[in-house]
C-alpha cells in the first residue's frame, strides 16, 4: 500500500467511527459549576431522584414523557487496559445501549403495552441509588451538564443476591417548564463484563 | 470403543440420554462433573470460535479470549499471520495477559518477566546469562502451549486436537451454507467494534441447545415481538395478535457435527414489501429487491460472481438466518423491517462461554461487509444493539430464562425431568438445492436433537 492509500484507508475509518458513534459529548467547563448551594442544582437534583423513583416504581410511561425528542441514551462498552491506556478503555462503536427517542419509546412499549415482555415480567425490584451530582451551566442558556453517581441494586425472582450495577451517568438536563427534559445521557457502567444478565431495566 | 463416563454415584452418562425417545436428563445441565468432562472432551477438543480477524488488523495486536474454561491470547505477528496460545507463564502459571486487548510486539509476564513472541515462543527471562529458567529445558520447550488455528471467511477459530480433523472436515456439510454467509464478498466482514460481554447465571448448554435453531420458542418467549412495534402483526394480516407462527415456516438444516440452521421463507417479505409474485421472480431479482443483511443492490453481482445457482436460489429464497456452530456459537442473518417499510439487515455472531457448570459469559459480536455502505453500517449497528445482546429486546427474554432451568436441574426429582426433541420433521422440501439433513415446513426438534447426539458423541468418544 502506499501512503495514499493509507492516508485514504485511516480517513474512511475515520469517517466511519463517526458514523458509529453518538455525537460527541458536549465539553465540560469547569469554570461553569452550578454550586450545590444555588436553588438550581437542588431542581436538577430533584428531577434525578424523581426520574428513579419513577423507574423504580415501574412508572415507565411518566418517565417515557421526561424525554426529549433529540434524546441521545448510550451506554458504551469497557475494556481493560493499563494506567498509561486509559483513553482507550471508553468504547462508543458498539454499546450496550446505543438508543434514540424512537427506540426509547420502543423499549417502554414492550415493558409497558405487551403481555410478554420475559425479560422483565415479573418486573426486578430496583432501588436507584443517585448521588455525587456536580451540575454546570453550558452554552445553551436553557441546558445543564449535570454528571451523577448511580448504584443500581436489583433483585430477580425469589434469588437471594443482588446484581448490582454501579454507573456514572452524563446527562443534559434541558429546561422545560417548571422541569426538566433528558436531552442525553451516557451510561460508564464499571464493569467490561457486565455482571446482570440483561440490560431490559433503564439506567 | 465410544468411553461412557460414569458420574461418581454411578450412573453412566448413557442414561441420561435416550436415543429412541430424544430425550435428555435435566442433570446433564447443572453437574460439576459432566462439565468438566465437558471442558476436557469437547472444549479441548473440538474446533471453538474466538474472534474476528478485524478486531486484530495491525501486527502485534491482541485479544484475549476463553477456549472453554482456557484463557488464551489470540495474536498476529509481523508476517500478519493469526496464533492462538494459552494465557498461561509455563514458569510460574501467571497469567500472561490481564487486559483484555491490546498491541505488544512481545508478552511479558509481569511475575517474574519471562516474555515470549507473539507466536507464543519463548524470548527470554530477565538477565538471560544468567540463565533464570535453568538448563534442564530448552528455549523452545518452555513457550507457550500453542493451539491450531483456522481462518474462515474472517473468523478465528482454534482447537487444542492437533492431530484432529481438519476445520474442513469440521464444518462438513455446513460449509456449503455458511460460504453464503460468511464468504460473500470480496474485501469479506468486518466487526463494528468489540464484542458486548455480559454474564448469566446459567450452564453454557442451555443457551447452546437452544442456539441449534430452536424455532418453537419463538412464538412464546418472544411473543412480544407480534405485539407492538414495527413487527407487530397488523389484525387483518395472517398471524395476528402477537401469533408469530407463520414465520415459522421454511426448512431447517442438521449437519452431523450439530451445526444448524433456520433456513426462513422470504417469500412471504418480497411479496409484502414489492408487491411482486417470488415464483415469477430470478434469484437474482429477488436478492436486487431484498439483498441480504449488510448487502446492498449493488454488492449483488459480487454474490453472483461467487456462488453456485444452487446457492444463490437458497439465499434468494430460503437463506440460513439463524444458527450454530457447535460447541458454542450462534449467528443471526436478520431482517428488519423499518417503520417506513424498508428493511435494514443486522448481523451478530455470538458466543457463550462456559465459566463453571452454573455460569456463562454472552459475547456478542456486531458485524457488517467492509463493502456496505458506512451509512447502512450505522443502522445495522443500532438495530442490533436493540435487538440482540446486552439490552436486546429479543434476547433478554432468552437470558432471564436460561438461569431458571440450570437452577431446576439440581432438585432431586427435576434432574430425571427430560428435555424432550420429539418434534420430527415427516418431510422434506420438494427439491432442495444444498447438502445436509432437511425438514421441511413447520419448525421441528430434529436441529437441536442433532446437537445433543454430537455432544454426546464427544463426551463417550
Amino acid at each position: 500500500m502506499t501512503h495514499a492509500d493509507d492516508n485514504a484507508t485511516a480517513l474512511a475509518a475515520a469517517e466511519l467511527k463517526t458514523l458509529l458513534e453518538p455525537t460527541p459529548l458536549p465539553m465540560l467547563d469547569t469554570s461553569k459549576r452550578i454550586s450545590a448551594a444555588d436553588p438550581l442544582h437542588t431542581e436538577l437534583m430533584e428531577f434525578l431522584v424523581d426520574e428513579a423513583e419513577m423507574l423504580d416504581n415501574l412508572q415507565f410511561k411518566a418517565w417515557g414523557a421526561t424525554l426529549a425528542e433529540d434524546l441521545e441514551y448510550n451506554a458504551p462498552l469497557r475494556r481493560t487496559r493499563t494506567t498509561r491506556q486509559q483513553d482507550q478503555t471508553v468504547v462508543r462503536t458498539v454499546q450496550h445501549l446505543h438508543e434514540d427517542f424512537g427506540s426509547m419509546q420502543l423499549r417502554i412499549m414492550r415493558v409497558a403495552d405487551t403481555t410478554s415482555a420475559w425479560g422483565e415480567d415479573p418486573p426486578s425490584r430496583t432501588r436507584r441509588f443517585i448521588s455525587n451530582i456536580r451540575a454546570y451551566r453550558t452554552e445553551q442558556a436553557n441546558e445543564y451538564l449535570v454528571r451523577s453517581y448511580e448504584l443500581v441494586t436489583r433483585s430477580r425472582f425469589d434469588f437471594d443476591d443482588f446484581d448490582l450495577i454501579p454507573c456514572e451517568r452524563y446527562d443534559i438536563l434541558r429546561r422545560d417548564g417548571v422541569s426538566f427534559k433528558l436531552a442525553r445521557r451516557e451510561i460508564l457502567l464499571d464493569q467490561v463484563v457486565v455482571g446482570t444478565p440483561n440490560l431490559g431495566i433503564f439506567l | 470403543m465410544p468411553h461412557i463416563p460414569i458420574l461418581n454415584d454411578g450412573t453412566p452418562l448413557s442414561e441420561l440420554i435416550n436415543h429412541d425417545t430424544r430425550e435428555v436428563a435435566m442433570r446433564t445441565l447443572s453437574d460439576e462433573q459432566i462439565y468438566q468432562v465437558e471442558m476436557k472432551k469437547i472444549f479441548a477438543k473440538t474446533w471453538v470460535f474466538l474472534g474476528h480477524e478485524t478486531e486484530i488488523p495491525n501486527s502485534g495486536d491482541f485479544l484475549v479470549r476463553d477456549m472453554g474454561s482456557d484463557s488464551v491470547l489470540v495474536t498476529r505477528d509481523k508476517d500478519g499471520d493469526i496464533h492462538v496460545a494459552l494465557n498461561v507463564c509455563p514458569h510460574r502459571g501467571m497469567k500472561i495477559s490481564t487486559h483484555d486487548s491490546g498491541n505488544t510486539p512481545i508478552h511479558t509476564c509481569i511475575y517474574h518477566g519471562w516474555a515470549f513472541k507473539p507466536n507464543g515462543d519463548f524470548v527470554g527471562a530477565p538477565a538471560d546469562k544468567e540463565c533464570m529458567h535453568g538448563k534442564m529445558m530448552t528455549k523452545q520447550q518452555l513457550g507457550l502451549k500453542k493451539a491450531r488455528v483456522a481462518e474462515y471467511g474472517g473468523l478465528i477459530f482454534a482447537t487444542w486436537n492437533i492431530e484432529g480433523p481438519s476445520f474442513e472436515e469440521f464444518l462438513g456439510d455446513a460449509k456449503w451454507y455458511f460460504d453464503t454467509l460468511w464468504c460473500r464478498t470480496i474485501e469479506g466482514m468486518e466487526v463494528l467494534g468489540p464484542p458486548q460481554r455480559f454474564v448469566i447465571r446459567a450452564n453454557w448448554k442451555t443457551a447452546c441447545e437452544q442456539s441449534a435453531s430452536d424455532g418453537f420458542h419463538t412464538m412464546t418467549l418472544h411473543r412480544w415481538l407480534g405485539e407492538v412495534g414495527p413487527y407487530a402483526k397488523k389484525p387483518d394480516e395472517e398471524g395476528k395478535g402477537g401469533d408469530l407462527s407463520p414465520e415459522m415456516y421454511g426448512s431447517e438444516v442438521w449437519t452431523d457435527h450439530g451445526h444448524t440452521m433456520r433456513c426462513i421463507d422470504l417469500d412471504r417479505k418480497i411479496r409484502r414489501i414489492t408487491g411482486k409474485d417470488p415464483s415469477a421472480l430470478s434469484a437474482r431479482e429477488k436478492l436486487e429487491l431484498l439483498p441480504p443483511p449488510g448487502i446492498t443492490p449493488e454488492m449483488v453481482p459480487q454474490l453472483l460472481e461467487r456462488f453456485s445457482d444452487e446457492q444463490l436460489e437458497l439465499m434468494s429464497w430460503r437463506p440460513p438466518q439463524v444458527g450454530n456452530f457447535f460447541p458454542n456459537g450462534l449467528f443471526e442473518f436478520i431482517y428488519l423491517p423499518q417503520p417506513d417499510g424498508t428493511v435494514v439487515g443486522a448481523m451478530a455472531l455470538h458466543a457463550y462461554i462456559p465459566k463453571g457448570p452454573d455460569k456463562l459469559e454472552f459475547v456478542n459480536w456486531i458485524l457488517a461487509e467492509k463493502d456496505t455502505p458506512p451509512e447502512l453500517k450505522a443502522k445495522m449497528l443500532r438495530q442490533s444493539v436493540q435487538l440482540l445482546g446486552t439490552s436486546g429486546m429479543v434476547e433478554q427474554d432468552d437470558s432471564d430464562t436460561w438461569p431458571h432451568q440450570t437452577i431446576v436441574a439440581k432438585g432431586a426429582m427435576s434432574a430425571d425431568i427430560t428435555l424432550k426433541y420429539q418434534a420430527c420433521y415427516e418431510t422434506k422440501p420438494p427439491s432442495w438445492p444444498g447438502p445436509g439433513h432437511v425438514g421441511d415446513g413447520f419448525t421441528k426438534d430434529d436441529t437441536q436433537w442433532q446437537w445433543w447426539q454430537y455432544w454426546y458423541e464427544l463426551m463417550t468418544a
